[in-house]
């Protein structure tokens, strides 16, 4: 026991004391923030202005147009989209439609150009050679058949942010003025696309009510979290072990200690590493969100998240950990097989792929939690610790099931810890050689 | 009697091999090996690469178990419960890479049950012994070859070990570190520690064993102390030099071979002939000698000689 205890703080200082710790938890916050920030920043950033012509013979759809590019229009409809999508908007998210639709509608500047007694080929001519000597950077040529080809030309082809909604408020400006000949009224007919609100709600079985869309977000995110700390430090496990197989420090190692107590401690102390890393960024995370809950009014948008209990919570810490020993194990083993990492890196594919297989069915989990495949993945070891957590938040299958899925994932574990230790101890006494199956194999027979 | 003397030799040796082997599949490593070691004397284990040493001392200090026999250290079958009274340095050795020096030897030391302040002592003062103080918060890749073997060895002799084995210790090491590990080992061998020493140096294993084996192709070939080997070694060879030794050498009951060397002969006696009967006789045939030397055999040539010429050059 108190090799076991060395063999562990070892392992964990080994990880959580050095520099590289310190920036890859600093770090991965940093990523998402980035990847979920620079998107928003860039987009918001004011372009030059468009300047373009519409030539359009009768005027209407012009008109429509540039009235559908008006700050006010822009806002109204990002306002009416939020609700569509059943968001409760807050005052403050109101201002930002607004200011984000003011930053849209001075992306356009209209400019004057008389068409009058001029031939289709002369104001194609004219307009092309002014966008060309940058007196305009676009310009439209509305057809006398709405039903004909709209001819677009720009200088700025990849702003793809000023085509769509140029594209959007063309098109409603052709439909309110198909509406108009029509004689439909615009009213009616936003009464009669107004579209259906389909309130999504589950129910687990004890009649308690659970929103389905913020569901599956969360079990994406946990799924996500899992995977990424598995193969992070399923991968840390097999650099270590093929470290101390290279460097020959296994067989001082293997003359102090048992080899189940080496294997055991490893991993522990790897896991208790990434417990720890765990740990800051689930803390962080939860007093950045009380900090702006506090400061901004999110209470509508927490509310819709699915409720999670202690109980939950140990739950989802149980599974991490049984997903944690069931893929470490087995990357300790093949870190025991192969002679570099890069060659590991090869061997885990399998490991990655299984992995991946029980991110996925996680979805299906999802779609169908009382489903007799749901059932199965969430009792099968390498599946489970992926797919419970995400049904007990779906949809809390009964008491006997999460136990009987606890256990014999337990006993998998220790089965796999066994054969891991074994291949361990002799693997890594073989020097300059691969291991084959039907030799390793062997080793499991006789060892 | 035979009980009596089994306790007896027990009570003295340190280490019992008793009649080993090991497999793997279809090939013996070791096959029926038996010796003794005991305390207080380095034990030379000889042999060329291949021969089944490192199996039998990874049999020894636990790491794989016998398939036949039994090995006692201290008079317990060995196994987890007696590793940490062995310090042992493998052949093939080595640190981690990135680790302070001092961390590694910790890290060493709590596996065999040594930790908090008593092994920090014992780090310092070994450290200070070995020049190496100022390398103490150095990561192994700062370190040279010889530094890092120095390290090796401290690492396994910190928790004052019972039974030191090492492996080719010297490969690596210049002169001034060779003497160097050869005082710490003789230093071990007078506090009553056992040593054995395993090495394809026979010049090594001759300046420095009190006993030896010596095994080849799984087996024992020859064994026992240094004195016994070389007495019981069959042919005696004598450097002569002088004139005028007449017939003498044609004696077959006496003479096996003459070899010719720059200033001196070198004679083999017969099989069961005396070297005193050779120098009476060359007295009587008038010769004069100006020297005559029984000489033994040293151990590299009894090693080519057992083990036919196959000197290993690892």
């Amino acid at each position: 026991m108190r090799k076991f205890v060395a063999v562990v703080k070892h392992e964990y200082k080994k990880i959580v004391f050095k520099w590289t710790f310190l920036l890859g938890t600093l770090l991965l916050p940093v990523l998402a923030l980035v990847f979920a920030l620079v998107p928003a920043i860039l987009f918001s950033i004011k372009g030059e202005p468009t300047r373009i012509v519409v030539v359009d013979r009768d005027g209407k759809i012009s008109q429509r147009l540039k009235e559908n590019l008006t700050a006010e229009k822009i806002a109204e409809k990002g306002a009416q989209a939020a609700k569509d999508a059943q968001f409760d908007i807050t005052r403050s998210q109101d201002e930002q439609f607004r200011k984000n639709a003011q930053n849209a509608a001075a992306g356009f500047v209209f400019v004057e150009y008389s068409a009058s007694g001029k031939t289709d080929d002369q104001i194609r001519d004219e307009l092309r050679s002014m966008t060309v000597g940058k007196q305009i950077e676009a310009y439209l040529i509305v057809p006398q058949d709405d039903k004909a080809k709209f001819e677009f030309v720009s200088r700025k082809g990849g702003d793809f942010i000023a085509g769509s909604m140029l594209d959007e408020a063309l098109n409603d400006a052709v439909r309110s003025e198909r509406l108009a000949r029509a004689n439909i009224n615009e009213t009616t007919l936003k009464s009669i696309n107004q579209r259906v609100v389909l309130d999504k709600r589950s129910i687990d079985d004890e009649g308690r009510e659970k929103d389905s869309d913020m569901l599956l977000a969360a079990s994406f995110v946990i799924g996500m979290m899992i995977y990424i700390t598995l193969a992070i430090y399923g991968q840390m496990i097999l650099g270590a072990v093929v470290e101390e197989k290279e460097t020959r420090i296994a067989e001082i190692l293997f003359s102090s200690a048992r080899p189940f107590e080496l294997m055991m401690g490893k991993l522990t102390g790897v896991a208790l590493a990434g417990l720890t890393q765990l740990g800051i960024w689930v803390g962080s995370l939860a007093s950045l969100i009380a900090f702006v809950a506090v400061q901004a009014d999110l209470s509508p948008f927490l509310s819709g998240l699915p409720t999670v209990t202690p109980l939950m919570i140990l739950l989802f810490l149980i599974y991490f950990l049984l997903g944690y020993f069931a893929f470490a194990s087995l990357f300790a083993l093949i870190g025991s097989v192969v002679t570099t990492v890069q060659e590991g890196g090869q061997f885990s594919f399998p490991v990655i792929m299984t992995m991946l297989v029980g991110f996925y069915f996680s979805f299906a989990v999802i779609r169908d939690p009382n489903s007799a495949l749901s059932f199965w993945v969430s009792i099968l070891p390498f599946f489970a610790p992926m797919t419970m957590p995400v049904r007990i938040i779906a949809a809390t299958p009964p008491w006997w099931e999460i136990v009987l899925s606890i256990g014999i994932n337990t006993l998998a574990i220790f089965f796999l810890v066994w054969i891991a230790s074994r291949v361990y101890r002799i693997g890594m006494l073989m020097y300059g050689k691969r291991a084959t199956i039907p030799e390793i194999w062997r080793w499991l027979r006789q060892a | 009697m035979l009980f009596f003397r089994k306790i007896m030799s027990e009570s003295v040796a340190s280490l019992v091999v008793d009649n080993v082997s090991k497999r793997f599949d279809e090939f013996t490593a070791v096959d029926g090996l038996s010796f003794e070691v005991r305390p207080g004397r380095v034990f030379g284990f000889l042999g060329p690469n291949g021969a089944g040493k490192t199996t039998t001392i990874r049999m020894i200090v636990g790491i794989t178990a016998p398939d036949e026999g039994e090995i006692r250290l201290f008079g317990e079958r060995v196994g987890p419960n007696v590793q940490d009274r062995i310090g042992y340095l493998p052949e093939e050795r080595g640190l981690y890479k990135k680790m302070k020096v001092v961390d590694q030897l910790r890290y060493f030391a709590a596996l065999k049950g040594l930790s908090g302040s008593d092994a920090d002592k014992r780090i310092d003062r070994w450290l200070e012994r070995m020049k190496l103080a100022e390398w103490k918060s150095k990561k192994t890749t700062d370190l040279s070859k010889g530094m890092q073997q120095k390290i090796q060895f401290i690492s396994t002799v910190l928790h004052e070990p019972d039974l030191l084995i090492l492996d080719e210790p010297f490969s690596g090491l210049d002169p001034v570190n060779v003497e160097f590990m050869i005082d710490v080992l003789s230093e071990f061998r007078q506090n009553e520690k056992t040593v054995i020493f395993s090495t394809h140096l026979m010049e090594t294993a001759e300046r420095l064993c009190h006993d030896i084996i010596l095994i080849n192709k799984s087996k024992k070939v020859i064994g026992g102390s240094l004195r016994e080997v070389k007495e019981s070694y069959g042919h005696n060879m004598i450097a002569l030099r002088g004139s005028n030794f007449g017939t003498v050498f044609d004696d077959k009951t006496l003479v096996n071979g003459v070899a010719e060397h720059a200033d001196e002969l070198e004679v083999e006696l017969a099989a069961g002939a005396d070297g005193q009967t050779l120098l009476k006789k060359l007295i009587a045939a008038g010769a004069t000698v100006t020297k005559f030397e029984q000489v033994e055999p040293t151990l590299n040539d009894i090693f080519i000689e057992k083990v036919g010429g196959v000197k290993s050059d690892a």
